[in-house]
């Protein structure tokens, strides 16, 4: 009966011991990958970070147009999806009528899990077409993919605010409406202040969502190494680049370096959003 | 004056909730709109003979077979790896550990693991099980690393299914003299039973429609041998896979009708899963609250 009790103790440690070392090999894999690029290929960091050059063929790596590119779409992406997804989920919580409520709750519940190259194939057969029609363009770039990533990071944004807003207590609404306020300053004035600690993880969790977005940017951005001018022209974001080309790297070439590097980049974003969620949640 | 105070802030009123109407509606029409687009062009392009044949990468008239069956695979192999684990990590944490470094270090872990977007994912599996391993794309690498990428939202879930059994049914087993590890088998887990099953079946929604992270572990070809192959070691090309492939470097002409035919059979397999869930979930809070 002991032995029993201590064997699987030791099964569960050490599925939880193998947890930490995937997450640690990951880190040290990618990052020894990474550092080819510094210490075999001679590039230097600030180079890699903010040279607009990337021209792997004569040894110019620099990851700053991609860089850029993620932070734009994701910006835009953002600016779409966020005050729009904030605006739905309070019409969920304070203005809607219960039935229709719970129906549209169903539905973007059902948005969360439609797999991201089905959003990448929408936009390339209804987004980018329209960009084209209404911009004389090709209609591949920023705006079809902010677009794209916009309703993406929609689901998210609803969910996380409207869990925000439904944790306030219905005091602080009755408190506002009996000292006269009406819907929308209860709204404006009591619950968003109320709620901003929530509603800021929801929008770093839809920043998150947005910027390791691979596929869905991918079949619509247009895929050109160069920063645009305008949001009609075809651009790359890390993801995009570090999918087409990594078919075409050869195993320990200058390109193969970089775009691991590109990855760790990628991962540290991705942690340091954590972080601040963290940091809010630890906070309030 | 306070006449027209008021009139202006009534007015605002009514404007800032026709605003939150207005958005919501748009919202219900993209859905709406987005989701019958979808349906509208891909049931044209849906017959029996699209879901059974095997693809065609240059010519017409190919079918997404194997695509259909590698999901279901890789489906399978990575909830086998994933369930198992992400239960005994959550057992652990929730069960046997005091709280501490060595806790807060696997929590630590596996958050930071769930942030791991799925390009990135997808380098460390090709890191891994091709240049490492040799194993070159596989079924058996596509799956382990959907593992690792899904691992964290399976153990979060899992935690939260065991918090939620009460701590009268442990002390019970426990005073009738079980022993720590039987309480667990013959108690914890049939208690966490339904909040398990749903959060297993919604993750498999999120598996069967992976694409990032499979590209350079799983492949974007099907086994030359056989098309239907249960071999781990054979590339496995998956349906969301085939279609991201045939869009960006595919060159079969009638890409447009095997793209519209697998987003619809993607976008069925989730809603199946979602509805799945949520019938389990009811039926087993009806099993368990007698009534």
């Amino acid at each position: 009966m002991h032995r029993e009790e201590a064997f699987a103790l030791w099964v569960l440690r050490a599925c939880a011991l193998f947890l930490v070392v995937a997450m640690a090999s990951l880190v040290a894999y990618l990052g020894y990958q990474a550092s080819g690029l510094f210490t075999i290929d001679q590039v230097s960091l600030g180079e890699f970070l903010t040279s607009f050059r990337f021209d792997p063929d004569l040894n110019h790596v620099g990851a700053a147009v991609f860089l850029l590119g993620s932070l734009s779409v994701t910006g835009l992406a953002l600016l779409i999806g966020g005050p729009l997804g904030v605006a739905v989920a309070i019409f969920l919580s304070e203005i809607a009528p219960p039935a229709l409520a719970s129906v549209l709750t169903l539905t973007i519940e059902l948005l969360v899990g439609i797999p991201s190259v089905v959003y990448g194939w929408l936009g390339l057969l209804v987004v980018v077409p329209f960009v084209r029609a209404t911009s004389l363009t090709s209609g591949f770039g920023f705006l079809a993919a902010g677009l794209v990533l916009g309703v993406m990071i929609l689901p998210t944004v609803v969910a996380l605010s409207l869990e925000a807003l439904r944790a306030q207590p219905q005091s602080l609404r009755e408190g506002s409406l009996a000292l006269g306020a009406t819907r929308w300053e209860t709204i404006c004035h009591v619950l968003l202040p109320a709620a901003r600690a929530g509603l800021g993880v929801a929008f770093l969790l839809g920043i998150a969502r947005a910027i390791g977005e691979t596929l869905a940017v991918q079949m619509v951005i247009g895929n050109a190494s160069v920063f645009p001018h305008d949001l009609f022209h075809a651009a790359a974001t890390l993801p995009t680049e570090i999918v087409l080309d990594m078919a075409g790297a050869p195993p320990g070439s200058l390109l193969q370096h970089a775009l691991f590097a590109m990855a760790c980049v990628l991962l540290g974003i991705s942690l340091l959003l954590v972080l601040l969620v963290r940091m809010i949640a630890r906070r309030s | 004056m306070e006449y027209f105070l008021r009139r202006r802030r009534q007015w605002g009123n009514l404007v800032a909730l026709a605003c939150f109407w207005m958005s919501a509606i748009l919202v219900m029409v993209l859905i709406v709109a987005l989701l019958g687009w979808l349906v509208w062009s891909g049931a044209s392009a849906l017959s029996w003979s699209f879901l059974t044949s095997v693809p065609n990468e240059t010519g017409a008239g190919g079918g997404i077979g194997p695509e259909i069956f590698n999901s279901f695979y890789l489906l399978f192999l990575t909830l086998f790896f994933t369930v198992p684990l992400a239960l005994a990590v959550a057992l652990y944490l929730e069960e046997y550990a005091q709280p501490g470094i060595v806790a807060s270090a696997i929590q630590l872990a596996a958050e930071a693991l769930a942030t791991v977007p799925s390009i990135v994912m997808g380098l460390f599996g090709l890191l891994v099980f091709v240049f490492v391993l040799r194993w070159r794309f596989s079924a058996l690498g596509g799956a382990l690393t959907l593992t690792l990428l899904n691992l964290p939202t399976m153990m979060r879930m899992t935690q939260q299914a065991l918090h939620a059994v009460p701590g009268s049914l442990r002390e019970a087993s426990l005073a009738l003299g079980a022993t720590k590890w039987r309480t667990i088998i013959h108690v914890v887990i049939p208690g966490a039973i339904a909040p398990l099953t749903t959060g297993i079946v919604l993750i498999a929604g999120r598996i069967f429609g992976e694409t990032a992270a499979l590209i350079y572990t799983a492949g974007v070809s099907v086994s030359n041998a056989n098309p239907y192959d249960f071999g781990l070691f054979h590339p496995a090309e998956t349906l969301s896979v085939h279609l991201w492939y045939t869009h960006a470097e595919g060159v079969a002409v009638d890409a447009q009708r095997i793209g519209s035919g697998s987003a619809v059979v993607l976008v069925a397999m989730v809603v199946i899963f979602n509805v799945l869930a949520r019938l389990i979930g009811n039926f087993f809070r009806r099993r368990t609250s007698g009534r």
